[in-house]
């Protein structure tokens, strides 16, 4: 046996090490403890003591029933319907054979090995285009948007080839810094544009959100998963951009936005009841409440002041390119406004339109939405964000309280980007909070210098799809009310 | 526990609940490892009866919790026994000091036990059902905390009571509002969802044997294709499956044709907008024909 002190030498210390390195990856404790960790990169919550609740659990049941063994884990790891899915795929593919995990990682490193060709050749392309200048060294490409010009129509590629070639051409224009800004706008909007309508030579996979843990193993794991759970129709539908659905999807997407706004309603109008830990006793209450006891105050009843329901009031911009996404989220402001009321909706593009009476309760959403289209004079028109505020501020700027939270809707595409900052610095000091909701992926904002103004005056989210809708409002809209 | 997990899942059968090998586990590990179990779910898919099961599984007594919003620790917890506590001062004012008094006051015999301290105090182990948990405010899911992690509660005049037996917890939500990562990590978690076609027809047997298994299949089929294939705003549960079928067998009906059905969809849809979309007689047949092919 070894013993750990002064005296071991070199080959007996690294005998202890191989030991250990042997036991503890063959230990079931080892494994679970990593699946843990895969699930934590894809976003689940596991606590320590969680993961020790599944260990013993593991002792209670029959160890080579997978079946049970997949029921013990999921019951103590995950807590909630949404991470089962997680689970499952992670499940499945982490406790597999060795030889299907050997197939796996042959299979991912041959994917790999494809995506550096097509990324070399991306870079080649480009090389040659700007060669002669060293220009394409000074360009910052990252490999997201080689990607994205490998998978361009050839069209497209020669378009792009094109205005490169006529801009190194031209020497005043100190071309490196320009060049970089417009290729990389170019590939980001062609991103944008190939994924939302399912063009281009390849396929390009929707961001992973899930964060990656440097181990090769574990990240197959994860990456593979996070496609999957992409895939599963009924998961995708949450994170389909919203311009991108197609008429099949509406219907269900219409009934997530009821379902998430009925949910949303009931947790904001819950009443609250008067505290027992409040300080001033309430007087006319604790007489009314003691009469029982011949009026001797027995049971005291607190003054506390009862939460108020936030007021919301929604800013939508319904010019052109945010058309199919207001329709969305007039839909999910409908619902709400059902429940609670009185929710001040404006759209805007060129100006300013007030719609909240189309929203009276009870009525069809449909027939309003038709309504508001046939008789608003700005549905698909360009954006002027700052005329639209400056109405807002000249007519129906009461309407803002210190209680209110205003939610804007937009792209931030728009004229006059400095004038309308201005405006919304003020509105903001007259309302509770602004909450920007954007469509554009968030990577994407800083090459804009208008979001980059907007942003820093107010809270600016990626909102592009429902699940985005779902997590804005749950953490931090209704955080913070409470 | 003196039993194994089968055992379990016969036991359950044997009183009338048809479990999947993954509940049977979830409720299984929750009692081995005398742990709450959270239960989630659509409302009548089963979630109230696991804990009504197990009270008969145990032959022990279902202590229930219903929780609604304004909830508090006195109508949950304990009350003082105010009334009673004013006759003694009464009764004992012209005899004892005032010091006397004070000290007497605060016995158990002026305690009025609730649900959970009942389920603490309990002679032997109980099933205690927390019914809607999601109902009540965040302050009072706090504080169910401490009772469900230690099993214990605090009452400032007595000092902290200690369960006498760890009672099964079971802990039921529809989704109202999210309950926070503190409750959920502190419980085994179960999500119940609508039945299978096959699962369904069992449960119908057992409750319904009269209708026979023609029927219950067929009433299986249809809610199903209910389920997937109409945006309702509350799809048919299984309660309400059983309570049609049992409308079904009260009219004499050996199958569902368009005449029964629309006779009796008011048992199995309970909303206006819901019932529209399947009144007429086009959306009954195709119904019925889809649901004959699966």
């Amino acid at each position: 046996m070894l013993v750990l002190g002064d005296s071991m030498n070199q080959e007996e210390i690294a005998d202890v090490v191989d030991c250990v390195g042997v036991i503890g990856l063959d230990t079931i404790e080892y494994n679970i403890s990593r699946f843990v960790q895969i699930l934590r990169h894809l976003g689940v919550r596991v606590s320590l003591s969680e993961t020790v609740d599944g260990m013993n659990a593991l002792g209670l049941v029959d160890l080579l029933d997978k079946k049970q063994v997949k029921g013990v884990l999921k019951s103590c790891l995950v807590k909630n319907r949404k991470d089962a899915g997680l689970f499952d795929h992670a499940f499945n593919l982490f406790f597999v054979t060795p030889e299907v995990k050997a197939s796996r990682r042959k299979k991912m490193m041959e994917e790999e090995a494809e995506r550096n060709r097509q990324l070399d050749s991306a870079e080649q392309e480009l090389k040659e285009v700007v060669e002669g200048n060293n220009l394409f060294e000074q360009m910052s490409l990252s490999d997201r948007h080689l990607e994205t010009y490998s998978a361009l129509p050839d069209k497209a590629k020669e378009r792009i080839k094109d205005i490169l070639e006529q801009m190194t051409a031209n020497p005043i224009n100190n071309p490196g810094e320009l060049i970089n800004r417009v290729l990389q706008s170019s590939l980001n909007y062609w991103r944008h544009y190939m994924m939302q309508n399912n063009v281009g030579q390849v396929e390009l996979g929707p961001e992973i959100e899930a964060s990656f843990t440097g181990d090769p193993e574990l990240d197959e794991v994860i990456q593979e998963v996070a496609a999957q759970f992409y895939h599963n129709p009924g998961d995708q539908i949450l994170h389909k951009d919203l311009a991108a659905l197609n008429d099949s999807d509406i219907p269900k997407m219409i009934s997530l936005i009821n379902h998430l706004s009925a949910q949303l309603s009931r947790s904001i109008s819950r009443r609250y009841t008067y505290s027992h830990r409040a300080l001033t006793v309430d007087i006319r209450k604790t007489v009314r409440r003691n009469v029982k006891y011949g009026g001797i105050p027995i049971e005291l009843c607190y003054r506390s002041k009862r939460r108020q329901r936030p007021r919301f009031l929604l800013i939508c911009d319904v010019s052109g390119s945010m058309a199919p996404y207001a329709r969305f989220v007039l839909q999910f402001i409908y619902g709400l406004n059902n429940s609670l009321g009185g929710i001040e909706s404006f759209i805007f593009s060129e100006n300013i339109e007030r719609i909240t009476d189309f929203f009276y309760q009870n009525r069809v959403f449909s027939r309003s939405m038709t309504e508001i289209i046939n008789q608003s004079n700005q549905w698909g028109k360009s954006t002027d964000f700052y005329t639209s505020l400056k109405t807002f501020k000249d007519l129906y700027s009461k309407k803002l309280t210190p209680d209110t939270i205003l939610f804007i809707v937009s792209d931030g595409r728009t004229v006059d980007s400095e004038a309308a900052a201005k405006l919304l610095r003020e509105l903001k000091l007259k309302s509770s909070n602004i909450v920007w909701l954007n469509p554009l992926p968030e990577k994407d904002w800083s090459g804009k210098p208008q979001i980059r103004q907007f942003s820093s005056i107010v809270r600016m989210y990626q909102c592009n799809t429902i699940w985005h809708l779902e997590k804005i409002f749950n953490h931090h809209v209704l955080n913070k009310i409470k | 526990m003196d039993f194994n997990l089968d055992e379990l899942k016969d036991l359950m059968e044997k009183e009338g609940y048809i479990s999947e090998e993954e509940l049977a586990v979830t409720v299984f590990l929750a009692l081995a490892l005398k742990k709450p179990l959270l239960v989630e779910g659509a409302p009548g898919v089963g979630k109230t009866e696991i804990a009504k099961v197990l009270g008969r599984v145990f032959n022990t007594e279902v202590i229930r919790l219903q929780c609604y919003e304004g909830l508090d620790e006195n109508k949950a917890l304990y009350e003082w026994n105010y009334q009673k506590q004013l006759l003694k001062i009464q009764i004992l004012k012209d005899h004892c000091s005032q010091s006397e008094i004070e000290k007497d006051l605060f016995a158990e015999e002026y305690l009025l036990e609730r649900p959970l301290l009942q389920a603490i105090r309990s002679d032997h182990r109980v099933v205690l059902l927390i019914d809607e948990v999601d109902k009540v405010d965040e302050p009072f899911e706090a504080f169910l905390f401490e009772l469900l992690s230690d099993f214990q509660i605090s009452v400032p005049e007595l000092g902290t009571l200690a369960a006498k037996h760890i009672p099964i917890v079971i802990l039921t939500s529809n989704g109202d509002r999210e309950l926070s990562d503190g409750l959920r990590r502190r419980c085994v978690y179960l999500y119940i969802d609508y039945p299978s076609i096959e699962k369904e027809v069992k449960i119908l047997q057992m409750k319904v044997p009269e209708a026979g298994e023609n029927l219950n299949r067929q009433i299986a089929a249809v809610v199903n294709y209910i389920r997937t294939n109409y945006d309702l705003r509350k799809h048919p549960s299984i309660a309400e499956s059983i309570d049609w079928a049992r409308a079904l067998v009260a009219l004499n009906a050996s199958s569902i044709d368009s005449s029964n059905f629309s006779k009796t969809v008011n048992l199995l849809l309970k909303n206006r907008d819901d019932t529209l979309q399947i009144t007429d007689l086009a959306a009954i047949e195709k119904i019925l024909d889809n649901a004959d092919t699966e």
